[in-house]
């Protein structure tokens, strides 16, 4: 499969009171034709970020991209005018957000927001787009949808709404789309549904999918390849299948092992991570993780590793105990 | 949707209530009346308490509180206000001309406060933080601090000095001849509205900034919409409810509290009339004036309202 999108050394920098935060940090990652990519990672690692940055939807001016490239289709997108950019916007990356409850628009109707998209990007006259609306609302899985486009996003239930959204960012059939924590806002029996909807319609529909989360269970279900990310940084890359298999950084390791699972004994403990994610105004040379990490050796302190193999095709992993963390045995635990 | 509407309109009529029953006993409780104001305000001759006792008698104000009360009370049923205590016309005469011509210029100093602080709170809330931010909250800083009867006679000044003119000082009505009305209401109007623009300028600001920083409008940049019409469409709509309310209560207000500027232009308005209807303990006249202010207020603020629920529909369905 082609790579759709690929980001290279990504940088995007928040100034705060406390200092310039460097919420991406050179982060780089692809994502091919119809593939389902996850990023992962603890709130405030930059996941977000990521995403907002290659819609350049960054908040200025205290966000902004400091450097690297993001190459879709083959065109720098940092690169266009903001005209050429909207044009991508909603056409060929669409982006759904975390929170449905105050992302769409408390005084326009269900109709108007899905069909705006319609009329700008692909020219649909209002009855055309209206009627594509339903059919999109229907799509989701919508019941009554004629009647729905008439309605307000109060009158619908949060996982109405996020369908809603869905069917709002597939409307005029990007090639890929951005999932910011699609489901974190939704209850459990939810979320299942607007998971699976989506990987349905992701691959019905072809389409090229960034799902970024916290939760692993979804990760372990519907990514192909994962990119973990820790304090503005992509720490651990592989197929979903290698890294529960066999995670080979320590944060990894610590992430799955901080999840209960349903099939081990009710008495086994949990191990959570120790500590907390790190300030980043005082990052040091280091690595990032080396505070929480049970791994750390000397050089960690000094010596920030770089993204090297580890193990199968395309699983990297950054860390100077590689070998150390694979011979862990709760690392196969599976 | 209906219910609504009617469940306001029935709310009124306690609301008038407690301003009647207010008015009522706050105007007898001020020492002196329209009789002491009459024979002692003026030429310094002798009255004697008899006579004074007469005319108290034939005005009615020897008759027991809630007689009065009732009296009152009948008559604004029939939307009969009654004779003024003082010049002994009907009240409805009285007022007519001066609250159309109110009434028309708080219209238009509206208008000018609404042209004004929408599209300067926009621009200044789109570039927060430039020169031109900055440059709008000093026009609309300025407008606060300066009286609108000062920049009355600013106006004024500037006219006769620069252009050697003056506006017209008779009032016209807008019926008879509407440029001569306007001639001379429009810089009032303006001087007012100028004023009047700087708080709404200020809260279209802050709304604009904060909608802006919403959910929506990032869903609605990440559809690749113009930002006009994010703007138009997405954000304004949001932000322009906390404007509307400041705009229509200072409309209400404007009625009846433009004493010094009416002045300043050579207007007969409502402003005036109350001073002089308050100092003359002119019981019946002052007391129609404030019924008709507050009704005024409640009926711009189930406009308001009204337009609230139209403008967001969270509103209408409780």
């Amino acid at each position: 499969m082609a790579t759709l999108l690929e980001v290279r050394n990504l940088t995007t920098e928040f100034v705060t009171s406390g200092g310039v935060v460097r919420a991406v940090d050179g982060v780089s990652w692809d994502v091919r034709e119809g593939e389902t990519v996850a990023l992962v990672g603890e709130s405030g690692c930059g996941k977000s970020v990521s995403a907002l940055s290659v819609m350049r939807l960054v908040a200025a001016p205290a966000g902004r991209i400091v450097g690297g490239q993001v190459l879709f289709k083959g065109r720098d997108l940092l690169a266009l005018s903001e005209e050429e950019m909207r044009r991508i916007r909603g056409r060929e990356i669409a982006m759904i957000f975390q929170e449905p409850m105050t992302s769409l628009n408390p005084v326009l109707t269900i109709g108007r927001q899905l069909t705006e998209g319609l009329e700008i990007h692909l020219g649909m006259t209002p009855p055309e787009a209206r009627a594509r609306a339903a059919l999109l609302l229907g799509m989701v899985g919508i019941p009554d949808p004629a009647r729905r486009l008439g309605q307000y996003p109060h009158q619908f239930s949060g996982g109405m709404r996020q369908r809603m959204m869905i069917a709002m960012a597939l409307a005029c059939e990007p090639s890929l789309v951005l999932a910011d924590e699609p489901t974190t806002a939704l209850d459990v029996t939810i979320q299942a549904q607007i998971l699976e909807l989506m990987k349905d319609l992701s691959r019905r529909l072809g389409v090229a999918m960034l799902i970024i989360t916290h939760n692993l269970g979804v990760v372990a279900r519907y990514a192909d390849r994962v990119n973990v990310m820790y304090a503005g940084r992509i720490v651990e890359r592989g197929s979903a299948r290698e890294l529960y298999a066999e995670p080979r950084h320590p944060y990894t390791l610590g992430l799955l092992k901080s999840v209960p699972r349903l099939d081990e004994p009710r008495r086994a403990r949990l191990d959570p991570i120790e500590g907390q994610p790190p300030d980043l105004t005082q990052l040091g040379a280091g690595c990032a993780f080396e505070p929480r990490c049970g791994f750390r050796v000397e050089r960690c302190t000094a010596d920030r590793p770089e993204l090297r193999p580890a193990g199968g095709e395309g699983h990297v992993a950054a860390c100077w105990e590689l070998g150390r963390v694979a011979r862990t045995p709760a690392a196969r635990v599976q | 949707m209906t219910k609504f509407i009617v469940r306001r309109l029935l709310l009124m009529i306690p609301t008038l209530l407690g301003v009647a029953v207010l008015i009522f006993l706050l105007l007898r409780i001020v020492p002196g009346d329209v009789v002491e104001a009459r024979y002692v305000g003026g030429q310094g001759q002798f009255v004697s308490v008899e006579q004074m006792a007469m005319e108290r008698a034939k005005l009615g104000l020897d008759q027991p509180l809630w007689k009065q009360f009732v009296a009152w009370m009948g008559g604004l049923v029939r939307l009969d206000l009654g004779i003024s205590m003082w010049t002994g016309a009907p009240i409805t005469e009285e007022i007519k001309l001066r609250f159309a011509l109110s009434l028309q210029l708080a219209v238009m100093a509206t208008i000018v406060a609404t042209v004004l602080a929408i599209p300067l709170g926009i621009v200044a809330a789109l570039k927060q933080d430039t020169w031109i931010d900055y440059g709008v909250r000093v026009f609309s800083i300025a407008g606060l601090a300066m009286p609108s009867f000062w920049l009355g006679i600013v106006f004024i000044l500037g006219l006769l000095i620069i252009f050697e003119w003056l506006p017209p000082m008779v009032y016209t009505p807008f019926w008879v001849d509407p440029w001569q009305n306007m001639l001379q209401l429009v810089w009032p109007a303006l001087a007012v509205g100028y004023r009047y623009s700087a708080v709404a300028t200020r809260m279209t600001r802050s709304a604009m900034l904060e909608v802006l920083r919403e959910d929506y409008i990032r869903t609605a940049r990440a559809k690749g919409l113009w930002t006009k019409l994010i703007l138009a469409r997405h954000a304004l709509k949001n932000a322009i409810l906390p404007v509307l309310t400041v705009i229509a209560l200072e409309f209400a207000f404007l009625l009846g509290g433009l004493v010094v500027t009416e002045q300043v232009f050579n207007l007969n308005g409502l402003g005036l009339l109350f001073v002089e209807a308050i100092a003359r303990r002119d019981y019946t006249l002052t007391q129609a004036l404030v019924m008709l202010v507050a009704t005024v207020f409640i009926v711009v603020n189930f406009t308001v309202d009204l337009l609230y629920a139209w403008l967001d529909p969270r509103i209408r369905f409780r």
